[in-house]
């Protein structure tokens, strides 16, 4: 199917609706405590006041709805290659995006659209924030001819240079990786305990402040809530409630595993991975292997006996400092895959399997600096609490614990630290619970950073960060001899040769 | 050294970054950096007069604070001299390079072939003096820039154009 971006086009009039379900989702998102305590508190008399209120939040949400949807218009510019935004109701926005600059194009279906039906459409560049260039209802046809237009109409002018993996290689639309529901529940109980677990934390502690709340707005409270936790802290029910916080915790990841990777799929289309996962809403992505800066896979010891490895692509995120999280939007994660899938993906996106090389550990001063901070100087503080307060005395055995366990996890950070030094690979392994491995091809690196402390000098022991579009590997109290060598080397790979990165 | 796989490129004979002849700051900056610490250490001074002023306790004790405050000033004025002296930056045939830092020698390289953009800086007092500072950005975020204060104003712009029309003929080069 054929369809022409050249004019100045609205996005499908659905969206209208969206708009203004967007809107009113943010004004009741921002406002449902106070409104939830105001109803709870007033008479009839508010309740009715607040219900017209309501219906005009609702009517002006609409009306901007609809003239947001007047107002927003995208076309795509043959001539220069630019694809064209222009938005706005009160300020105008006039937005232009290089195709060269799109890095992925998402396609993206949440409730209300799957209700309309139809899709949303964002595209990442680098350097500007996804949620600018974000097509909130367009129908589903015009979204894939849309998104082929973006990322291939590129390639019409500048075939060289970025179809130098295979040339005109027939469309396959056989996954490359599917991920069946029995492995996702695996994948669910092996892996992601930390990002659970704060999230755990997190609810629970919104739950505990949002109860109380609620029962001092209702003026009934008397401390009920910490009473009932504090009940809760006797030495048999502790070990029951380790037990339930580990079931929750399992519960938490492979619900979220489901959520976030359901019916996971991705294949190669014709130069680009073609990724579509979900179970509420589909997301589907498309990316360029030669846009990606580091490939990582990772593996802990219970991934290790089922033989499932992860993996993340990291794409660049140029020009601009990003928060943790949008640098964590710009990774493709492949929550699971078997050794042969994980080596498919990586001769895709490098050309071939790394192999070989060179490795360097770092030196056994490695260990002086957190053991420094994380065990002496904290149990020297325990010790003056010790010393003084006897409410403490009761707790050296967790303190014992505590030290113990924190010798072991530095001195297997320790083991693990390591890079491998090929002639087109760099690889540094790291972890302690999961092992990665971060894969970067020298022509990725953007500079490099070199350091040594002052009484290192004798030792020669120094450090070493490469820093890549998509985030900075470094190799820490190795022998700082080798590492010069090492960076000379990789400067004259960088400098001599005219790869490019993106 | 550990040997490598790769014979064709004997990897002593490479250009050695860290044998490169750096070129220091202007010495004017110096006297910058002493009218910045100054600026800081009279503002210290003020709130430091004004808590001895009005707090019994603090009066009483007037030399103890006195004697701290001119210790953290002489503290403040070695540090910025050892960094002062341990600053440096070439500019190489295909890469600059900044070196700086107090306890860890940081050594930065940015190839020109990988610059995004550059911009130059002056600063009140840099310009009474003459002086810029040369930011050098890539696309690797803020972590892998370099800043290099305290150049010659002159010299600055030479270098800033040098760098951007290698960076122009990159980008044409790019597009043919």
């Amino acid at each position: 199917m054929f369809v022409d971006f050249s004019q100045p086009q609205r996005q499908s009039a659905a969206g209208i609706l969206i708009n203004g379900a967007y809107v009113v989702q943010h004004v009741v998102r921002a406002m449902f405590i106070p409104l939830v305590l105001f109803i709870v508190k007033a008479n009839k008399m508010a309740i009715l006041y607040t219900a017209f209120g309501f219906i005009a939040i609702l009517v002006l949400a609409f009306l901007y709805g609809y003239f947001y949807y007047l107002k927003f218009t995208f076309y795509l510019n043959p001539l220069k290659q630019e694809f064209v935004i222009d938005k706005g109701v009160f300020s105008r926005k006039h937005l232009t995006i290089p195709l060269e600059k799109i890095q992925q194009v998402n396609i993206n279906q949440g409730f209300l659209q799957k209700l309309i039906g139809v899709y949303s459409l964002q595209i990442d560049t680098a350097g500007t924030d996804s949620k600018e260039v974000d097509i909130r209802a367009i129908n589903g046809e015009t979204a894939q001819a849309l998104k082929q237009h973006l990322l291939h109409g590129q390639t019409v002018t500048t075939i060289t240079e970025n179809e130098i993996t295979i040339p005109a290689a027939p469309v396959q639309d056989v996954p490359l990786i599917k991920i069946k529901t029995a492995t996702l529940f695996k994948i669910g109980l092996t892996s992601n305990y930390g990002q659970s677990f704060a999230l755990l934390t997190a609810f629970g502690y919104a739950a505990f402040h949002n109860i109380k709340e609620l029962l001092k707005a209702l003026d009934n409270d008397n401390g009920q809530v910490e009473q009932f936790v504090k009940s809760g802290f006797t030495l048999f029910s502790i070990g029951i409630l380790v037990a339930a916080i580990a079931v929750l915790l399992l519960a938490t990841n492979v619900i979220r595993t489901f959520v976030k990777y359901f019916d996971f799929q991705l294949s190669k289309h014709r130069q680009s991975l073609l990724i579509s996962a979900g179970l509420l809403t589909k997301k589907n992505t498309l990316l360029h292997p030669n846009k990606v800066q580091i490939t990582e896979y990772s593996q802990n010891y219970l991934q290790k006996k089922i033989g499932l490895f992860h993996m993340s692509l990291k794409q660049a995120h140029a020009g601009r400092q990003q928060s943790e999280k949008e640098m964590k939007n710009n990774n493709t994660e492949i929550p699971g895959c078997s050794t042969t899938e994980k080596d498919e993906l990586l001769r895709m996106i490098l050309g071939r399997l790394p192999e070989g090389g060179s490795t360097f550990k770092p030196n056994w001063r490695f260990l002086n600096l957190p053991i420094v901070f994380f065990v002496l100087l904290p149990i020297l503080i325990y010790f003056v609490f010790y010393y003084f307060f006897s409410e403490v005395r009761p707790y050296y055995p967790l303190a014992a614990i505590y030290t113990i366990i924190v010798l072991l996890m530095t001195y297997i950070s320790y083991t693990k630290h390591r890079i491998t030094v090929s002639e087109n690979y760099i690889i540094k392994q790291s972890g302690i619970w999961d092992i990665s491995q971060e894969i970067i091809e020298p022509h990725k690196i953007q500079s490099i950073s070199t350091s040594q402390y002052l009484w290192h000098k004798k030792l020669d022991i120094g450090h070493v960060t490469l820093y890549t579009a998509a985030g900075s590997i470094s190799f820490s109290y190795g022998n700082f001899t080798e590492i010069k060598t090492l960076v000379n080397y990789w400067l004259y790979q960088v400098e001599g040769g005219n790869e490019e990165w993106m | 050294m550990q040997p490598f796989t790769n014979e064709t490129i004997d990897l002593n004979t490479l250009p050695k970054y860290e044998e490169t002849p750096l070129t220091k700051p202007d010495r004017k900056y110096w006297k910058i950096i002493i009218i910045n610490l100054c600026i800081f250490l009279a503002f210290v001074a003020i709130g430091l007069g004004l808590l001895i002023l009005f707090n019994e306790n603090a009066r009483n004790h007037w030399l103890l604070w006195l004697s701290i405050f001119v210790a953290f000033a002489v503290f403040l004025y070695l540090i910025s001299h050892v960094s002062f002296k341990r600053r440096g930056f070439a500019l190489r045939e295909k890469d600059i390079l900044y070196k700086s830092g107090v306890l860890a020698e940081k050594t930065t390289i940015i190839p020109l072939n990988r610059i995004q953009h550059v911009a130059l800086n002056e600063g009140v007092f840099s310009r009474m003096f003459g002086l810029g500072t040369l930011q050098i950005y890539t696309a690797s975020g803020s972590s892998g820039e370099i800043h290099i204060a305290g150049i010659k104003i002159e010299q600055a712009k030479v270098i800033r154009e040098s760098l951007v029309q290698r960076l122009t003929i990159n980008t044409k080069a790019e597009n043919e």
